[in-house]
């Protein structure tokens, strides 16, 4: 199977002594990778090196082959994400922001109309961003993220902000684009819930440390449930 | 190099939404009329000639050239560097496809064409205005000319902001110490006269070479050689730091 993501030795560590150590996972095409953590444990660091936000002081991640630090925009050619909480050009409107990443990929103002559309957007597309709540942010940068139809899709903490409906159409759009597109996923969120009802690979980081990694059929043959692994994951290692 | 030019149309695009353009448009409409009004009252009522009719746009280019230029230019470079660090949006830019050296090229390309259009745009003010005081100028060629060659240093004195901007942390004191440095330059360039053409601060009126009935080449050669030295120099700084800079 294709390795679509690759992290290799990854280390970044803050002046507080916080960070991430040795962090080393493979993430293969078509799979929904969950990255599970509590807040704090390291999982945006992780993802911002991922995305060549931040520079790692070792180790190298690999999209699709290409290492993020050495060929960047390879590495980030088919890739769409969301890292923390979405900011936008607040004096823009939705489809304003939107069009600042379109012009990148050559997509037509259809497209963003549809990726505004499966987000549930279109009829706030030509308000002003300013004017958005958290859950509308969250949701523009998803459209943002799928705009440019990516093989892989990185998203921090995607259901940020949105109320329970928002969450049900966002794990649902997950769940379609993996079926249909077969887009990779690398999801990293504190809802556990959340992970085990869409992601079929498990890795837990914790302080900094990637604890264990394993698809969630097999956790889920163990354990009654992802929170019971979990906790069972970190009392061991702690 | 598609990349690239996304990046760069998406910055023109951003600096054409803020409201600090239509700011620019207008300060610069009053600030030329407000001088046309003085210069032709002087030369009117007062009896002192201090520029003939057809000088009024690079009189006034003078007088914008340490002023309301360098302010504006300051007031973009800030919000394309500091304010979106600040705000984070420039995290939409560079999880894009484009690399760093391009995102940051774009943005020192649209700093440059802003420069471009405010002095054109002031410039045909100024014309405008000086049609209305003494007819047509008698010498436009050295008019043009003059803000052509004022795009360099203005253009050398936006990358010190960039550079300026990819230390410092936040808006308020990119702008801050940007004020300082230029008043520091040009206070040197008072204080030490005898090395004030090592200053860039000192170039901004060298179109005044060009205007003179003897033109001194030689000087002008010199004075475009700093200027490129000054250039390569803060761009190669200031794309490391951007380079290096974590969000």
């Amino acid at each position: 199977m294709d390795k679509a993501i690759m992290i290799e030795n990854l280390s970044k560590t803050y002046k507080n002594n916080r960070g991430i150590h040795d962090i080393n996972l493979e993430v293969n095409s078509g799979e929904i990778f969950g990255f599970l953590g509590p807040n704090g444990a390291g999982k945006t660091t992780a993802m911002k090196i991922m995305t060549g936000l931040m520079k790692p002081d070792k180790g190298d991640v690999k999209i699709n082959g290409y290492s993020i630090t050495e060929s960047y925009e390879k590495a980030m050619k088919n890739v769409g994400c969301i890292i923390e909480s979405v900011m936008l050009h607040q004096y823009l409107s939705g489809f304003e922001n939107m069009k600042l990443r379109a012009r990148y990929f050559d997509v037509s103002d259809s497209r963003i109309d549809e990726c505004l559309e499966i987000t549930g957007m279109l009829k706030f597309k030509n308000e002003k961003t300013k004017n958005y709540s958290l859950g509308m942010r969250q949701r523009l940068g998803l459209s943002m993220a799928i705009l440019s139809d990516p093989q892989i899709l990185i998203l921090d903490e995607p259901l940020n902000g949105l109320d329970v409906e928002g969450m049900v159409e966002i794990r649902n759009l997950i769940l379609k684009l993996s079926r249909e597109t077969g887009t990779t996923f690398f999801i990293s969120s504190h809802l556990i819930h959340d992970v085990e009802l869409t992601c079929n690979k498990i890795g837990i980081l914790y302080e900094g440390k990637l604890l264990n990694i394993d698809s969630t059929d097999n956790i889920l043959k163990n354990y009654s449930s992802l929170e019971n692994y979990y906790l069972s994951e970190v009392d061991s290692n702690v | 190099m598609s990349d690239f030019r996304a990046a760069y149309i998406n910055e023109l695009y951003k600096i054409s939404k803020k409201k600090k353009i239509t700011v620019t448009i207008i300060l610069s409409v009053l600030a030329v009329i407000l001088t046309g009004i003085v210069v032709y009252a002087i030369n009117r009522f007062a009896g002192i000639r201090i520029t003939g009719y057809s000088e009024f746009p690079t009189l006034a280019l003078s007088v914008f050239s340490y002023t309301l230029i360098p302010l504006f230019t300051a007031f973009v470079c800030i919000d394309m560097f500091s304010s979106e660090f600040v705000e984070q949006t420039i995290k939409i830019t560079l999880t894009g496809p484009a690399s760093r050296f391009k995102v940051f090229t774009a943005k020192v390309l649209a700093a440059a064409t802003f420069i471009a259009a405010n002095l054109l745009f002031v410039m045909l003010i100024t014309l405008i205005v000086s049609l209305f005081i003494n007819g047509i100028p008698t010498d436009l060629f050295k008019i043009i000319l003059s803000y052509i060659f004022e795009f360099f240093p203005i253009f050398v004195f936006a990358l010190m902001i960039i550079l300026i901007c990819n230390i410092t942390k936040g808006t308020v004191s990119a702008f801050m110490i940007s004020i300082l440095v230029f008043l520091l330059l040009n206070g040197l360039g008072i204080v030490f006269s005898a090395y004030k053409s090592f200053l860039f601060t000192s170039a901004f009126d060298w179109y005044k070479l060009f205007l003179g009935s003897y033109i001194n080449f030689h000087k002008i050669f010199r004075v475009f050689v700093i200027l490129c030295g000054y250039g390569i120099m803060l761009f190669g700084i200031s794309n490391y730091l951007f380079d290096k800079k974590e969000l």
